[in-house]
């Protein structure tokens, strides 16, 4: 209402200014609070002290133009700092004809455009004109990579944003040509070359490798000039130019420093070091995602647990001092055994469902349904108020069943469980008609169907609720310990993590000692003496006293759920038992063993880590040497291994640049695919190409080759700017051999954690649930998950060592109460159901003379695959009864169907 | 359902403006998010569908589609 | 003296957000800060998400 009549126009800045709205607005329907804000900067009444209709027309009387704003001191125990980024500045963008020329877009300002419900409503069209776009282009390393503009840095996320992009517009207008310039394709994510690859098959988008340093305007169209790495020159015309600008630290950069009085780097991003990444200069003061540099969604959902983890090691002793603990009072089990008395709360949803249901109408029909004794609608039904309302309507009336007509259940069950709860009466006896999500939403052109649709869902819902059936709420008590296998950086880093937060840790390495790969690192990438975090952490580790280190150990068995697990530990061939509430897997990984290249031939022929193993004895070895040449990509990116190890190319310039320290007069080349230097590491990059370092662009059809000599070994390769093939005689050739994943095969059928195809452990979801592992109390870090730099496998062990904490810290894991219960008195013991579950959730015990099944109600998921297959009907589902479905099916019909 | 009411169906399924009423089974994991989601972009589709929740699809009966036949379904969607 | 069990969270955005989550399971009160109307930050205006294609919000 208060939109409607607000009599001021202003930008949209939710949709990147492209559209307009008015002073009081929501940006978008889901936001959390869902509440309407005023836009301060353009209020009338707040600048003028005029106007004032909005506060007259708002029914709930919610806008209060007396309210000042308040300073809260508030008493922490620690900070967690999580700004976000910047924008890159718009002077930059003018270079590339932004705000000159209406169809140069942003990539924020593209992302709008190919939403359903943003400006254009998904839509794909010229600002210019309205007209869709024949050709597009996307100009990548805007704002990155540059240091004209003070971003010397690469922005990690634009590569990928820009094919997500170009292929979500493909799928709108499959016509479109699209094509996107790049320097180096940075899709160095954890299966993002692969999503690349298909994109550009499926999608038939074109991969250009050059820098477009200008956008000019020819007849109402974009020109674009470049040159390819072959030294031609180029130009064409586009409708849209697309500007993948890069993340810059937050406008509010300095004075967060100053406030928080931490220090930044010179790029202003907060300052943090490679075996502390989530640590800032300030003891207490941790930081988490973008602001501590540029990077996407899962590394900060990673990083954002990691910050959690370190806080709770800091504040373990004050755990639960200053939670509020929720209590409900008894459950009326009278009450529920009753008749049904059931109350029917019918939403408008505002205008989402009442603009197309007749929500009066559904609400007078659901009293005409048999066990209906209360009968509203209400206008948002999840506001606080009107959940209170519906608490003392339920009171007043003894209800004892409820009907919520309104969302999805999948988003707002819980809530009106909680209401019920909160009265008294068992969670389970509320029962959802989703006429939103699933009716008014998507028939708003057919109001009066729409209509009819909801009273059958609201007629069906309430057949349900007539037979809901109270339901335990089970809960398992958690064994205080965690299982850690692996005894590298992540494994170490997880289990001081988890030691520190207060638990028990067992930590398994199956090798003679602690530190995994950590041990053949000679120098972290920001140029630590690696033996000395490695020590450090080791010692550490053998000191604390909640950890038990078992070496030389390897884990044969895995049995018992989340809270609960039993394993076996086999060692020096003996073996023990473990039980343990928690398994955090950092099995590590490997570096690839070349094939080919002349590797194992030649001692001239040395892989990344060999070299930096030469490396720490000294520079002896360089004596004569005159030319190195390092090879990347070796076994990565489609040579052997599909995926992209993503740290070899900055482990590569780093050891050149050591080469060059040790040796300035040495010829360093490098044959590279892409440099995938993201993030800071591109400081590296440059610095290597300012020393003299030689790159070289190779492709997988002219691959370089080692030939060995008689008398040393020559590397011939094609170089794409002469147009010809190259000889060096070479002193040294290092392989940059990629990361393979260890030997998880064994142990992922052990535990059921489910692996990708490349062979590393898969996570629950790649963006939300990083460090989470599909089998509840399973959680996953370090090289196991996928390759990534010791600073990333130390901050996803702190992430998983957060996750892992969370069922300890708890002590009680509570079990959805909609699992599977067996009538033993039908059951004869058939054994279906346990063959069945895909959970191992029932088994067979013997009780008296017979076989009966059993449900172990912390490991179902409350599927009913074993309810719909048993020949006795003996199983039946909490909330997802044979009886209650049927009652469904039977209230399907208006004129209603009886039992046949 | 017999000879003569199965070819009655079919005649009164070939008359213009047949709108058939389809009972829906829809697991709480995909296919309902999936319908959710749908609403959340605003896609639209014909509102003959009436939908019952289920944990997986393996939760469903045989019996369940019999009894959606019986009780005058003209089809049965199963979503997993 | 015992520390506070609260934390500040400054940001609101998927790693602001997911961090509060996280500490209030692990036994924690948060206050989590955010300068806009909403919490989300960019990541809801984001239509879709690389590579699963989820919508975002």
């Amino acid at each position: 209402m208060c939109t409607m009549y607000c009599p001021r126009p202003v930008v949209d800045t939710y949709n990147e200014r492209l559209d307009i709205t008015r002073a009081p607005h929501i940006d978008y329907a889901q936001a959390i609070p869902s509440s309407y804000y005023i836009d301060a900067r353009a209020c009338l009444r707040v600048n003028y002290e005029t106007c004032n209709l909005c506060a007259q027309t708002c029914t709930a009387g919610a806008i209060d133009f007396t309210e000042q704003p308040k300073e809260l001191v508030l008493n922490v125990g620690a900070v967690v700092l999580a700004p976000g980024f910047g924008r890159v500045d718009e002077k930059v963008l003018e270079k590339f004809g932004y705000g000159r020329y209406p169809d140069v877009l942003t990539a924020f300002e593209f992302e709008r455009l190919t939403c359903a419900s943003g400006p254009s409503e998904g839509h794909i069209v010229r600002p210019s004109d309205n007209r869709p776009p024949k050709k597009i282009a996307f100009l990548q390393c805007i704002g990155s990579r540059d240091e004209t503009c003070g971003n010397g840095y690469c922005s990690s996320v634009c590569c990928m944003y820009a094919i997500k992009e170009a292929s979500v517009a493909k799928e709108h207008e499959p016509d479109v040509d699209i094509s996107i310039f790049f320097m180096d394709v940075r899709t160095m994510g954890k299966g993002f070359d692969d999503a690349r690859k298909r994109a550009q098959q499926k999608y038939g988008i074109n991969v250009v490798r050059a820098r477009v340093p200008r956008v000019d305007e020819v007849d109402g169209r974009l020109a674009l000039t470049w040159t390819t790495g072959d030294g031609e020159h180029h130009s064409g015309l586009f409708d849209m130019v697309v500007l993948s600008v890069g993340l810059e630290s937050p406008e509010d950069a300095g004075l967060i420093s100053q406030v928080a009085d931490i220090e930044l780097n010179h790029y202003n991003f907060c300052r943090t070091s490679v075996d502390a990444p989530l640590v800032s200069s300030r003891n207490g003061v941790l930081v988490a995602g973008a602001f501590q540099g540029p990077k996407d969604i899962p590394e900060s959902v990673t990083q954002a647990s990691g910050a959690a983890a370190i806080a709770s090691e800091l504040l373990a002793d004050s755990r639960n001092s200053e939670t509020v603990t929720v209590t409900y009072p008894d459950e009326d089990k009278s009450l529920e055994e009753e008749e049904p008395r059931i109350g029917v709360f019918v939403c408008h949803c505002g205008v989402n469902i009442a603009g197309v249901v007749d929500v009066k109408a559904v609400r007078d029909y659901a009293g005409t349904l048999p066990g209906v004794v209360l009968y509203e609608d209400t206008l948002y039904s999840c506001s606080q108020d009107a959940l209170k309302s519906i608490a003392e309507k339920i009171k007043d009336n003894r209800l004892n069943r409820v009907v919520i007509s309104a969302c999805s259940p999948r988003t707002h069950e819980p809530l009106f469980q909680e209401t019920l709860r909160s009265i008294g009466l068992n969670p389970a006896l509320v029962e959802m008609a989703n006429i939103r999500d699933q009716c008014a939403w998507v028939h708003a052109q057919e109001p009066e169907r729409a209509t009819e649709k909801a009273k059958d869902l609201v007629r069906m819902a309430v057949a349900k609720a007539r037979l809901l059936a109270p339901l335990d709420q089970p809960t398992v008590d958690v064994t205080p310990t965690a299982l850690v296998i692996g005894g590298g950086a992540a494994g170490m880093s997880a289990a001081l993590s988890i030691a520190d937060q207060g638990y028990n840790v067992v930590l398994v390495e199956k090798g003679r000692s602690l530190g995994g790969n950590l041990k053949r690192l000679t120098w972290t990438l920001d140029g630590q003496d690696a033996s000395m975090v490695l020590k450090d952490m080791v010692e550490k580790v053998k000191a604390h006293k909640n950890i038990d280190v078992l070496t030389s150990a390897k884990v044969e068995s895995v049995s018992g759920y989340v809270g609960n697990f039993t394993s076996t530990i086999s060692r020096g061939g003996k073996t023990e038992m473990i039980n343990h509430g928690v398994i955090v897997l950092a099995t590590g990984g490997r570096e690839y063993k070349p094939k080919g290249y002349a590797y194992g031939e030649s001692t001239r022929v040395v892989t990344q880590l060999e070299l930096e193993e030469k490396l720490s004895r000294g520079k002896g070895f360089l004596k004569n040497a005159r030319n190195v040449v390092m090879i990347q990509c070796v076994g990565s990116r489609g040579e052997d291994m599909t995926h992209c190890s993503r740290l070899c190319c900055t482990q590569a310039v780093k050891n050149a640049l050591k080469l060059k320290d040790l040796k300035p007069e040495l010829n360093i080349f490098i044959f590279y695919r892409d440099m995938r230097t993201y993030g800071f590491y591109e400081d590296l990059y440059r610095e290597a190409r300012r020393k003299g370092v030689k790159f070289i662009r190779y492709t997988l059809v002219r691959k370089p080759e080692v030939i060995k000599q008689p008398r040393g070994i020559m590397v011939k390769a094609f170089d794409e700017l002469i147009g010809d093939d190259i000889e060096i005689p070479a002193s040294l050739v290092v392989l940059s051999a990629g990361i393979s994943p260890g030997e998880n095969e064994e142990l992922s059928r052990i535990i059921k954690a489910p692996l990708t195809p490349e062979g590393f452990f898969l996570e629950a979801h790649a963006k939300l649930r990083p460090v989470e592992v599909a089998v509840d109390g399973v959680y996953l870090c370090g090289l196991a998950h996928g390759p990534k730099s010791l600073e990333e496998s130390v901050a996803q062990a702190k992430a998983a060592a957060a996750k892992a904490a969370i069922p300890l810290a708890k002590g009680k894991v509570a079990v959805a109460p909609i699992v599977s219960r067996v009538n033993q008195d039908l059951c004869i013991g058939c054994g279906i159901c346990e063959s069945l579950c895909p959970f191992s959730a029932i088994t067979l015990e013997k009780v008296g003379k017979r076989k009966k099944a059993q449900t172990i109600t912390a490991s179902c998921k409350g599927c009913g695959i074993c309810a719909s297959h048993c020949p006795t009907i003996a199983i039946s589902m909490g909330g997802f009864t044979d009886e209650a479905i049927m009652a469904q099916i039977h209230a399907f019909s208006p004129e209603g169907c009886k039992e046949g | 359902m017999a000879q003569e009411n199965v070819l009655e169906k079919e005649n009164e399924m070939a008359q213009e403006g047949f709108e058939p009423r389809i009972l829906g089974f829809f697991c709480h994991w995909c296919c309902y998010a999936a319908a959710d989601s749908a609403g959340v972009s605003r896609y639209q589709y014909p509102p003959n569908v009436r939908v019952i929740r289920v944990m997986c699809t393996g939760r469903i009966d045989i019996r369940f589609i019999l009894e959606a036949f019986r009780c005058g379904a003209d089809g049965v969607f199963t979503g997993g | 003296m015992a520390k506070s069990g609260s934390i500040l969270v400054l940001g609101g955005g998927v790693a602001g957000v997911q961090t509060a989550l996280d500490l209030s399971d692990l036994g924690y009160y948060v206050y989590l800060v955010e300068k806009k109307a909403s919490i989300g930050g960019v990541m809801a205006q984001l239509d879709k998400t690389f590579p699963t294609n989820d919508c975002s919000l």
